[in-house]
C-alpha cells in the first residue's frame, strides 16, 4: 500500500523515507555515501531514485522555476530580473483593516455563543458518558484508562449525529481552537488528516474525568467519521495502546500531561497509521512505541 | 533594505508557489496579495534574523488552507478542474509529460502537494519546510516520500488505474457539492 513508508522489496536503511531524503541531499554524509553504494545492488531502489529525480526536475519545469538546482543559487535569485517578474507587478495594495473594536466585538460574540452551547450541552453529557462501560478491553488484564473509555463512548454518541455532530464547526476553526484551548487551559492544535481524506468537521467540549475534555471530529467524503479526544491527565506514561469495543477502535497515548485518543470504526491498521501521524504531529514521539 | 522592500522582493517566488499550489492564476494572485498585506501588517511579529521566505510561505499557506475550506463547497467538476486552467507547459520539455505531471500533482492531497512543492520547487530544506508547515521534520519526510511515490505510481500507471487500483486511497482533492436548485 502506498501510504506505508515501508516497501517489502527494499532492505533496511533503504526505505522510501531515506531514499527521498537521499534525493534531496538531506542525509548526513556517511549515510548518503552508504545509500549511494547500496543503490548498485538494488536496481529497484536505484530506479526509484532516478524516477524521483526526474520528477523533481519536471516539477521545476512545470512551475517555471529555473533549472539550476543549487540552493545557493536560489537565495540570490530574487535579485535577478526573472522572466516572470517582467509581466507581474511587484507591488501590493494595502487595504485598511477593520477597526479593533469591531474585531473584538465579533470575538466576544463567538465566545458567548460557545459558552452558551457548553452550558446547554454540558449537563447532558455526564448522563451520556456515565454509567457502565460495556464491551471487551483490547489489552488482556489491565483496564484501559478512563479517558480512552470516555473517548470511545463520546465517539459512539456523537459520530452518528447528522444535524449537530459538533458544537463549533470547522469553518470557525480559529475560534474553536481558542475556545477549547482556553477551557482545557493549554494551547491545543488540531492536526490535519486531509492527507488521509478526512477533513475537520468541528469540535465540542465534554466533561472529562478530572476536568474538561475536547473532542474534534473528522469526516471523509463518504461520511466515515473519526474523533480525536484530548484531555488533561495527571499521570504520565509513554505507551501507545489500543482499546476495542464492538467495531470501534481507539488508539490512545499520553504525552506531556495530556491524554489523546483517536477513535474510529475503520480498519485497525489504517487507524493505527493515522494515530501515529497524529501523535507525531502533536509533538509526541511515535518512534518510542513503533 | 527596508522590511517592505524585502517582502516585495520575494513576491515573484510567492506567486510561483501560490500558482503551483492552487493551479489557479487569479486565486494565486489574491493569495500573494493577502500574504504580503498580512506580512506588512504583522511585521512586528517577524523576528529580524529569522528566515523571511519561510515566514512568508507559512502565512501564504495558512491563508490558502483557510480559503480552501471556503471554496470546497463550490462545485468543481473535471471540466473546471485546476489543471485545465493552467497555461500550457513550457515548450522546451515534453508538453504531454508535463500535463500528466500536472494532473498527478492535483490528484495529491493538499498536504502532500504542498510539501512536494516546497522541497522540490522552492528548494526549502527539511528544516525550513517543517517550520513553514508547522509539522515535525519526521512528518515532512514521510509526507514527502509518500507524495513522490504516489506521483510515480500515478505517472507510470496512468490516471485510469492509479487511484482505483489496489488499496491505494482515493482522495479527491476537491469535493463536488452541488446546490440542487
Amino acid at each position: 500500500m502506498n501510504n506505508d513508508d515501508y516497501d517489502p522489496g527494499l532492505p533496511e536503511g533503504l526505505d522510501l523515507r531515506a531514499l527521498s531524503a537521499f534525493v534531496d541531499g538531506e542525509l548526513p554524509h556517511a549515510q548518503h555515501a552508504a545509500i549511494e553504494a547500496q543503490l548498485e545492488q538494488y536496481p529497484q531502489a536505484a530506479a526509484r531514485v532516478a524516477a524521483w529525480r526526474a520528477q523533481k526536475t519536471a516539477l521545476r519545469a512545470l512551475c517555471g522555476a529555473p533549472q539550476r538546482s543549487a540552493r545557493a543559487d536560489f537565495d540570490e535569485r530574487h535579485d535577478d530580473p526573472e522572466r516572470d517578474a517582467a509581466d507581474e507587478p511587484a507591488f501590493i495594495v494595502v487595504r485598511r483593516s477593520p477597526p479593533w473594536w469591531q474585531r473584538v466585538g465579533l470575538a466576544a460574540c463567538w465566545l458567548a455563543v460557545g459558552a452558551g452551547l457548553a452550558l446547554a450541552v454540558g449537563p447532558l453529557a455526564p448522563r451520556l458518558t456515565g454509567g457502565k462501560w460495556g464491551g471487551a478491553w483490547g489489552g488482556a488484564g489491565s483496564q484501559p484508562p478512563s479517558f480512552a473509555q470516555r473517548a470511545d463512548i463520546a465517539y459512539a454518541v456523537y459520530t452518528p449525529e447528522r444535524r449537530h455532530p459538533v458544537e463549533v464547526a470547522a469553518s470557525e476553526e480559529e475560534h474553536l481552537i481558542n475556545w477549547l484551548s482556553k477551557r482545557l487551559n493549554r494551547p491545543l492544535s488540531v492536526p490535519s488528516l486531509q492527507e488521509y481524506g478526512y477533513s475537520l468537521v468541528g469540535g465540542r467540549l465534554l466533561p472529562g474525568e478530572a476536568g474538561p475534555a475536547a473532542q474534534f471530529m473528522y469526516e471523509n467524503s463518504t461520511g466515515v467519521r473519526l474523533t480525536l479526544y484530548v484531555t488533561g491527565i495527571a499521570r504520565d506514561e509513554t505507551a501507545f495502546r489500543l482499546f476495542r469495543d464492538g467495531n470501534r477502535r481507539t488508539f490512545y497515548w499520553v504525552n506531556d500531561g495530556m491524554g489523546y485518543a483517536l477513535s474510529g470504526s475503520i480498519a485497525e491498521g489504517k487507524l493505527r497509521s493515522i494515530a501515529i501521524d497524529v501523535c507525531s504531529a502533536l509533538g509526541g514521539k511515535p518512534e518510542a512505541w513503533q | 533594505m527596508s522590511f517592505e522592500a524585502d517582502v516585495i522582493a520575494w513576491l515573484p517566488q510567492l506567486r510561483r508557489y501560490a500558482r503551483a499550489l492552487t493551479g489557479d492564476r487569479a486565486w494565486a494572485d489574491d493569495l500573494v496579495q493577502d500574504t504580503a498585506e498580512r506580512a506588512l501588517a504583522r511585521w512586528s511579529a517577524f523576528r529580524p534574523n529569522s528566515n523571511l521566505r519561510a515566514w512568508l510561505l507559512t502565512i501564504l499557506r495558512h491563508l490558502y488552507i483557510d480559503q480552501l475550506r471556503g471554496r470546497r463547497e463550490i462545485a468543481v467538476d473535471d471540466e473546471s478542474a485546476p489543471w485545465r486552467n493552467l497555461e500550457a507547459p513550457q515548450a522546451e520539455v515534453d508538453g504531454l509529460m508535463l500535463r500528466d505531471l500536472q494532473r498527478a500533482l492535483y490528484c495529491l492531497p493538499v498536504e502532500q502537494r504542498e510539501v512536494l512543492l516546497l522541497v522540490c520547487v522552492e528548494e526549502l530544506s527539511y528544516q525550513e519546510a517543517s517550520k513553514a508547515l508547522g509539522v515535525p521534520i519526521g512528518t515532512v519526510m514521510s509526507r514527502l516520500s509518500r507524495a513522490r511515490e504516489r506521483m510515480r505510481v500515478l505517472l507510470t500507471e496512468g490516471p485510469a488505474h492509479g487511484p482505483t487500483q489496489g488499496p491505494t486511497r482515493k482522495s479527491p482533492p476537491l469535493k463536488v457539492v452541488r446546490n440542487q436548485q
